[in-house]
């Protein structure tokens, strides 16, 4: 076991430029994840799913046109639109029905919804590995400090500020985060003064949803499109809204924050460990702050 | 507490029904079986689907021919999806239930060694298509187990031996945090070491399989400096990193050598967005060596399934080559006399004649090395200046396995 | 005497004896195959019926039961391949591995309830997975441990299949005892009531931890079974996956009857078996009659049949 030994704080910047970039696509699919958790109280284990969906969709939009950036930009705006959709069909058509059962349904009911989208994917795009193109001006990278930063990343770390201040802005200005924020706390009294609350419930679920689906249009050009990508990201997307405080947004941002990182700068420090680093960030923060750092909402 | 015994009824009901319902299939006099337990599901799909054509497309020309010593072959698949319980209970589906001749898979090892060992204590031979596991005919080995893909300890001596020939000193490993990662950077590592007793180790990197991001170990590799870099990834990876590594411009800042890079499973997705001047190693290349032998498989697996053979359709191919040569050349079904006939054989191949080692079971292939370039006439990336490195160079002595297998 | 008048009816004694009886004489008339599926059965229905212990008369979120079940596989594994004493000291030890490992993850977790209890148990269970998965010098890393040698008195097809059966039957009925016991019976007043059972002075946390342990205990010796069938042990055993499979068998049998998650691995291990002949799509098959399952047979199949041994009405929604 041995440090890296000349670690500049030019590479240190770097790293943690890096891992910002990473924070971002956690952020995102776990505040989606957290948002569907805070307010329909439903531990989604499909969202990995669904964000798996969201980047074949991209790729698949995307080859329409040939894999130009106009291609590019429109399979990034309509593939988590799609994801969405799915989402609102299966919660108005199947979901609805049961929230009034006990989370345990509600949890098998979204694993095995994981299940059938899995062997969808397989069925409709197949085994081989895909991968997309981001536009020209996105690819590359350009250097800091004599470092490498791909532009991917850089616009990635444009995304999650934005990303964030859309979460905000919803909940905080909108009528319907009001209200969803409102049930969150206490279900029975929103519906009590007539609100629809099976209708901010589905709304609340399809955003949630369109994050997954916006959290893998966006890893897209970085990765390999491929089955078993949902496994990848699940279990990453649940400690970050455990550690962060079931529900809360920003707990999301938190734990993705403290998520990203531990994992690129102990990449730096002791790369031999490096895969241990979040995990073990995730058990202290536990058994410190069982119910995680910021406030659950419920 | 009348729920218990109405209960347990229904169970013990349920139990019979299903016996009776689901008959075993009937022992047909005149065929041979053959059964192939791997994963098709997940993202090692890509390279099992490949084994399965190339083997059943020789199967079906054996058939068309009237079969081997007057048996129809026919083939039972099953999908593992990549977990080691389900792959281990179709095997013993297989063995006990349809009564298989032969076994055949599977890219998972520890699903490799588990069936291995179930085929040892059922004496049916068993033929690993595509497990990289050095263990299987090392020191796992045993009479009924056969390997034709190469493994770990060949891969890793096979980049060696090519890297050995390179002026680089400082290295960098890197690779997936798991047995095949660890593997395959030991074999080349110690290996080189031997062959080039100059170089020096800078640091080591690890990710977990499926990483989503290569960017901050490239970076993190990057501020150490290093002459040259191996990367010990498999499978999925290969695409993200390379792809990493092009966004990065790793390729062009530090030259870097990455096992199965240049796979066809790897290139043909990246299209040209690949890096150049990675190098790396396979067992094939659709358009390498450029035989007769692997013009005329390339026409016919194109014909019957419509793409590009990759690695796997050669393994395949291998599989159907030692199965059925050495049944003909038994001249009768016995699994005893089958060993016999397997062990030190040869076959004709697309990347020439190939050995089956009579001492640890294991195919000695060629292994070629290339780079990676842009080549008119291909939307991907292919592998020029390949150098081929014969299989007896890479593979591990016969010393070296009776070390590993403590005898 | 007392105890089984209480707990046994004449009749289920005698049906007791004749299915034992049944299943004693059943290798005779089946083939080599359905003697090793049976045999594997057994061992799921163990580790179903121990998660329902905690699940189904506990009331307790145990989404990642499976880790004690590979925990236990693996303590006997390891003993039996590297210790070179005695397998059937193996046999004792593991199972008191799982449940130091349950006694562990349980000081953590039971101090949370409900969702915040599973999702924390399903964090720390992954990390035991990763370990296990990580640290090949011990655990042989994703590779597993092969060819662990088990004697042929048990490690034959029929052996195994005999051993099973009987320890099987043996912890099924122990559970039985377990859950119609005091303590059972207490365990149950938790799960219908936890802030009651408080006022009235039960320590619920130490109870569930208790709870916790003994599903571990047993898990753990459904996971020997395992290990006895198959002489393999590997990290998928302990895999979150695996887990959502198990808490599948508790539901589609019932999880509101002793025997119904017994029932649930018969049928979901009979029905993967012989849908995995036909088909590479049993997943999406799984995944569609979980879904009917759940909105039209919520409570399992033995609902059909059965009225519920516990009450419904839980809290909170």
């Amino acid at each position: 076991m041995e440090f890296a030994t000349n670690i500049s704080l030019a590479s240190l910047f770097q790293q943690v430029l890096v891992g910002l970039s990473r924070t971002t696509i956690l952020f995102i699919v776990a505040s989606g994840l957290s948002l569907v958790l805070g307010v329909l109280r439903i531990p989604n284990v499909a969202h990995g799913s669904l964000y798996m969906v969201g980047a074949f969709m991209t790729y698949t939009f995307a080859s329409l046109f040939g894999q130009s950036a106009l291609g590019f930009w429109l399979a990034l705006t309509v593939a988590p639109l799609g994801v969405a959709l799915i989402s609102f069909l299966v919660e108005r058509s199947l979901f609805c029905h049961l929230y009034e059962r006990e989370h345990m349904m509600l949890l098998l009911f979204t694993f095995a919804f994981s299940l059938v989208i899995g062997d969808m994917v397989k069925l409709i795009w197949g085994s081989d590995y895909r991968s997309l193109t981001a536009p020209l001006f996105l690819q590359g990278s350009f250097s800091i400090s004599g470092f490498p930063f791909p532009r991917y990343n850089l616009f990635l770390l444009m995304m999650g500020p934005l990303v964030a201040a859309g979460l905000w802005f919803l909940t905080n200005k909108t009528k319907i985060g009001k209200i969803a924020r409102a049930a969150a706390v206490d279900r029975e009294m929103v519906g009590a003064i007539g609100i629809n609350v099976s209708g901010v419930f589905a709304a609340v679920f399809v955003i949630g949803c369109y994050l997954a689906g916006l959290g893998g249009a966006l890893v897209a050009p970085t990765q390999n499109i491929t089955q078993g990508m949902d496994h990848a990201i699940i279990i990453e997307a649940f400690l970050i809204v455990i550690i962060g405080g079931l529900g809360n947004i920003w707990g999301a941002l938190l734990g993705a924050l403290i998520f990203g990182l531990t994992d690129s700068i102990g990449i730096l420090l002791l790369p031999q460990f490096a895969i241990v680093f979040p995990y073990m960030a995730v058990v202290i923060v536990l058994i410190f702050r069982p119910k995680g750092l910021l406030k659950s909402t419920w | 507490m009348k729920n218990l015994s109405v209960s347990s009824i229904s169970f013990s009901i349920m139990i019979i029904a299903c016996m009776f319902v689901i008959a075993p299939s009937s022992l047909a006099a005149k065929v041979l079986k053959i059964g192939i337990v791997d994963c098709y599901s997940g993202p090692a799909s890509t390279y099992t689907n490949d084994v399965r054509d190339g083997f059943k497309l020789e199967v079906k020309k054996i058939n068309a021919a009237g079969g081997i010593l007057g048996r129809k072959i026919e083939v039972f698949t099953r999908d593992s999806k990549f977990k080691v319980d389900l792959g281990l209970s179709a095997a013993k589906e297989l063995i006990y239930r349809e009564n298989v001749d032969i076994m055949m898979g599977t890219i998972n090892s520890a699903l490799a060694l588990a069936i291995s060992n179930l085929c040892k204590k059922e004496k049916v031979p068993f033929f690993v298509t595509f497990s990289k596991s050095a263990k299987i005919t090392g020191a796992k080995g045993h009479r009924y187990v056969f390997s034709i893909t190469e493994n770990t300890a060949i891969a890793g001596k096979a980049a060696a031996a090519g890297l050995a020939k390179k002026p680089y000193k400082k290295y960098w490993i890197a690779g997936d945090d798991y047995e095949y990662g660890h593997a395959i950077a030991d074999g080349v590592w110690s290996n080189l070491k031997k062959m080039q007793p100059g170089v020096e180790l800078l640091g080591q990197s690890w990710w977990k399989v499926g990483e989503p991001d290569f960017t901050p170990y490239i970076t993190a590799i990057l501020s150490a400096k290093p002459d040259a870099v191996i990367i010990a990834t498999g499978g999925r990876d290969n695409v993200p990193f390379l792809k990493a590594a092009k966004a990065t411009g790793f390729n062009e800042r530090v030259p870097f050598f990455m096992h199965t890079a240049t796979e066809l499973s790897t290139l043909k997705p990246l299209g040209l967005e690949a890096p150049e001047g990675v190098i790396g190693t396979s067992n094939y290349f659709f358009y390498y060596p450029e035989t007769a032998a692997n013009k005329s498989f390339v026409k016919n697996f194109e014909e019957a399934y419509n793409r590009k053979p990759a690695v796997g359709a050669v393994y395949g191919l291998l599989a159907a080559k030692f199965i059925f040569g050495a049944y003909k050349k038994a001249g009768k079904v016995d699994t005893e006399e089958f060993i016999d006939n397997v062990e030190g054989m040869w076959v004709n191949s697309p990347v020439g004649k190939i050995t089956m080692r009579a001492y640890d079971h294991q195919a000695m292939l060629p292994m070629f090395m290339g780079v990676t370039k842009k080549v008119a006439g291909y939307d991907f990336l292919v592998a020029t200046d390949i150098v081929t490195i014969p299989g007896k160079d890479v593979m591990p002595s016969i010393e070296e396995i009776k070390k590993a297998r403590n005898q | 005497m007392i105890l089984y008048n209480a707990l046994f009816s004449k009749k289920t004694i005698i049906i007791g004896i004749v299915l034992l009886v049944a299943f004693l004489l059943l290798p005779y008339f089946l083939t080599r195959f359905y003697i090793y599926l049976l045999a594997l059965i057994f061992a799921i229905c163990l580790l179903a019926t121990s998660l329902n212990m905690v699940l189904g008369f506990g009331g307790m979120y145990q989404f990642h039961h499976a880790v004690f079940y590979g925990f236990g596989a693996y303590a006997f594994a390891l003993f039996v391949t590297k210790s070179g004493l005695p397998i059937w000291i193996g046999y004792v030890i593991a199972p008191f591995c799982s449940a130091l490992l349950g006694l562990v993850l349980g000081l953590i977790t039971v101090r949370l309830t409900q969702l915040y209890f599973g999702m924390l148990q399903l964090s720390l269970g992954s990390l035991v997975w990763a370990i296990t998965y990580r640290w090949y010098s011990f655990t042989g890393g994703d590779d597993g441990i092969h060819g662990i040698p088990i004697p042929d008195l048990i490690g034959s097809s029929t052996g195994a299949y005999y051993f099973n059966l009987i320890v099987t039957a043996a912890c099924l009925l122990l559970m039985y005892i377990i859950v119609n016991s005091p303590f059972g019976r207490t365990f149950q007043g938790i799960r219908d009531n936890p802030e009651r059972c408080e006022a009235v002075g039960i320590n619920v946390q130490r109870q569930q931890l208790v709870g916790q342990i003994i599903a571990a205990f047993f898990a753990g010796i459904a996971g020997t079974l395992f290990v006895t069938i198959e002489g393999s042990v590997f990290p998928d055993l302990m895999f979150w996956t695996f887990s959502m499979e198990t808490l599948i068998m508790c539901l589609l049998g019932g999880w509101f009857f002793f025997m119904g998650p017994a029932l649930g691995a018969v049928i979901i291990i009979t029905v993967r078996t012989f849908v995995g002949i036909y088909t590479e799509y049993w997943t999406l098959i799984l995944g569609l009659v979980l879904m009917l399952l759940i909105f039209f047979l919520p409570e399992g199949v033995l609902s059909l049949f059965f009225k519920k041994d516990v009450p419904s009405e839980k809290k909170e929604g």
